[in-house]
């Protein structure tokens, strides 16, 4: 765990560098679909030691692993839109709240209720996750306007694929989940 | 529906039971014998050629008028590079179904065949227009050089025998799993999953490529190509494709040379990992070949190189692993000091040597391979025969001598006869000569390429220059490498041909070793194939659509197809 921990908090120093930061968000797709995930699993990794060291708080605010996984998916679906983006550019306070929210409010909560959440809450997340990536997706690639400042036309017709691709990639995943039966092979 | 299942499970039990005591069946063998064969002769053309070529850029042969350099050397690459490597791992990969699943079934056995036929035929088709010197393009096929229509409908065939073969391989494990609830796949028959997997998704790239871009506009249908996305296309199979190869070799490194030296297997868990590992993470790689094409930003270049270098540490983790295992060998049969275990080690046992030295060579492949990777230093060497000296060290020493050692155990199991002590000095003396040649011929290339050499160019001094002149001693041992080859390339041909049909009768060992006692068990978690796939995809996704975006949109007006030669 306290491995976990240290691997964590180096990535997430790692992920603030700023030529680390100034690289990835110099470009949209990697700014949401690899800077983003990336703080999110920093947080991930980090939350184990917390988890085991307070299990009474996690117990009582997330017994059942609902509370965790909303605050996960606002906190996700916050920073999917294309204003937020905009801002964590220009706003200093906006990019910090990004470092912060994106592995504590994410991470944390992730780590902490994914595996309280029974087959059906799983799969649910991951068919609204599909659901809103092709949403996205189709808003990106599709939009005449340009919907950051920050980012070029060509950056957001990217990112839109990006988010089709992803959204593909889950409905492979959730055939696969619905289809093939593990109790016919584990 | 129950006992349905317990006696089937009763019946591959006992399957599994005759097939360890008996050897492979003659059927399952039978696919396995056509596809080495196939391998082998592939081995004697290729090498063939690849002598004319050798002695051609060493300036010692000019060729016939009617044979033109190109065409040589488009044949040298497909035969070897996409004919031998291809059916030797179908054919060592079927044969370790076989072994560890317990046969194959009979259904999959069909499969295989259309497969091979589908191959075959594609192959066929391939092959006349590079006869009639319609499809002088090289094995990397770039646009706008545009071959004769019917060589691209031979690569759509040979891709969809590939399929064939990977949807039999699933089958047959699926199969497997259904009647063993809960049980590690026999650690061969993951590597082959793996393979096959990594061989669908490299294939499907390829696909698109050929069908959608290429014939269209080789028969006129549309005017211009975007050559940029076929050459993401491209690579993202070449790549791979090579990988594929590397990964077969590394099977054998795992799985049978800790038997062939009396050890036991590395780490199940950690050699389950490198193969996940390496499957998901391995066609994202393609974009270290294109690292100074025009038209890729730079952050995306710098972004691939980490893809690029990711796919560097289940190697480094392979080559931990395999020394360790060599040490632990050479210590349990009391070795003494720090390296006395290297004494320890079977020096004269052509299964073991072989593949030793393919292990050694992947030392300064892999470093440069690196070099490669790094943008800076490959502006020096890339369009240089430096990197035709890589390849040939990669596939031409790490892979092709681990499978020149398989072959000498994998032929005769397969042909119930068996190694007798004449064919491993054969198979010694062999591996020697082509080692002898490879290194000769490897360190000229690479360094008549940091003179600046070209690569696929034939045989120019640029009207005497001075600086062209001074590669000509390194292309004369080029020369030289070539010829030690083919007599290596013609006695290990006649050698898998003598264990096929002449060599005593007898029953041979497949090599399978064993993990180490009390070792922790391996999670489940490495199973879950449909998991790993999707990992796979998504990582594909992440690197691919950006920079694919970017070449469809911005594209250039497109090309119209040239014959250049």
């Amino acid at each position: 765990m306290m491995t976990q921990f240290i691997y964590g908090l180096l990535f997430y120093i790692f992920l603030m560098l700023p030529p680390v930061a100034n690289l990835v968000e110099s470009i949209m797709i990697t700014h949401m679909h690899m800077q983003m995930p990336m703080l999110v699993i920093s947080g991930f990794l980090m939350a184990g030691i917390f988890l085991k060291r307070f299990p009474r708080f996690f117990e009582k605010w997330n017994s059942n692993g609902i509370p965790g996984i909303t605050l996960f998916m606002i906190v996700i679906i916050c920073w999917t839109i294309p204003r937020t983006m905009d801002e964590a550019l220009t706003l200093q306070a906006i990019e910090a709240w990004k470092f912060i929210s994106l592995p504590f409010l994410a991470g944390f909560p992730l780590r902490d209720s994914w595996k309280k959440l029974t087959k059906a809450g799983k799969n649910l997340i991951i068919i609204i996750f599909t659901v809103k990536y092709f949403g996205m997706g189709a808003l990106y690639i599709w939009s005449e306007d340009q919907l950051c400042n920050n980012y070029l036309v060509i950056d957001q017709l990217t990112l839109g694929w990006g988010f089709i691709t992803t959204a593909i990639c889950l409905v492979i995943y959730l055939v696969y989940a619905f289809t093939v039966d593990p109790t016919k092979y584990e | 529906m129950q006992t349905s299942v317990s006696q089937n499970k009763v019946v591959s039990g006992f399957k599994d039971k005759a097939n360890k005591a008996l050897g492979i069946s003659r059927q399952d063998a039978l696919i396995s014998k056509s596809y080495l064969a196939v391998a082998f002769i592939a081995l004697l053309l290729g090498g063939l050629l690849g002598l004319l070529q050798g002695l051609n850029r060493a300036g010692l042969l000019e060729l016939p008028a009617w044979l033109n350099y190109y065409q040589i050397l488009t044949a040298h690459g497909i035969l070897l590079v996409v004919v031998l490597s291809a059916f030797f791992t179908i054919g060592y990969f079927y044969a370790g179904l076989s072994h560890t699943l317990g046969g194959l079934l009979p259904k999959v056995r069909k499969i295989a065949w259309i497969g091979f036929w589908t191959k075959i035929v594609g192959f066929v088709l391939v092959v006349i227009p590079i006869l009639m010197n319609e499809a002088s393009v090289m094995y990397t096929f770039y646009p706008p050089m545009a071959a004769h229509p019917m060589f691209y409908f031979g690569l759509a065939l040979i891709v969809v025998g590939v399929w064939f073969l990977a949807a039999g391989a699933f089958i047959n494990v699926a199969h497997w799993r259904k009647n063993h609830k809960g049980e590690h796949l026999p650690i061969l028959a993951f590597f082959a999953t793996g393979v096959f997997v990594l061989l669908v998704g490299a294939t499907a790239f390829v696909a698109v490529e050929v069908l959608f871009m290429i014939i269209p506009w080789s028969l006129g249908w549309v005017d211009t190509i975007n050559v940029m996305v076929a050459r993401t296309l491209f690579w993202a199979f070449g790549h791979t494709a090579v990988n594929i190869w590397y990964l077969t070799a590394v099977s054998a490194w795992y799985v049978v040379i800790p038997k062939v030296i009396g050890g036991t297997r590395f780490n199940d868990y950690l050699t389950r990992v490198v193969v996940i590992a390496l499957v998901i993470m391995n066609i994202t790689g393609g974009f270290h070949h294109q690292i100074i094409d025009p038209g890729i930003s730079l952050p995306i270049k710098f972004m691939h190189v980490f893809m690029s270098l990711a796919i560097g540490f289940p190697s480094l983790m392979t080559a931990y692993a395999m020394f360790r295992v060599f040490e632990r060998t050479g210590r349990r049969k009391d070795a003494k000091g720090a390296l006395g275990w290297i004494k320890k080690l079977p020096w004269g046992d052509v299964r073991f040597l072989s593949p030793f030295i393919a292990m050694a060579a992947f030392a300064p492949a892999g470093a440069g391979g690196i070099v490669q990777s790094t943008n800076q230093l490959d502006q020096v060497v890339h369009n240089t025969m430096w990197i035709v000296g890589h390849f040939h060290l990669t596939l031409g020493m790490s892979v092709i001598m681990t499978f020149f050692g398989v072959s000498y155990w994998l032929v005769p199991y397969i042909s119930n006869r068996v190694l007798t002590p004449k064919m491993n000095k054969l198979g010694v003396i062999q591996t020697i000569i082509w080692t002898i040649g490879m290194v000769i011929m490897a360190f000229s290339m690479h360094t008549a390429g940091l003179f600046g050499a070209p690569r696929r160019t034939s045989y120019t001094t640029y009207g005497d220059f001075s600086s062209s002149l001074g590669w000509d001693p390194y292309m004369a041992a080029v020369g030289v490498g070539a010829t030690l080859l083919l007599v290596a390339v013609i006695i290990q041909v006649y050698a898998v041909f003598n264990m096929m049909f002449f060599a005593p009768k007898g029953t041979t060992e497949f090599p399978i070793a064993e993990v180490e006692e009390n070792e922790a068990k391996t999670p489940y978690m490495t199973e879950r194939w449909g998991v790993w796939v999707v990992v796979m995809l998504i990582v594909i996704a992440m690197a691919y659509v950006l920079p694919l975006t970017d070449m469809i949109v911005n594209a250039p007006p497109g090309s119209p197809p040239f014959k250049t030669w």
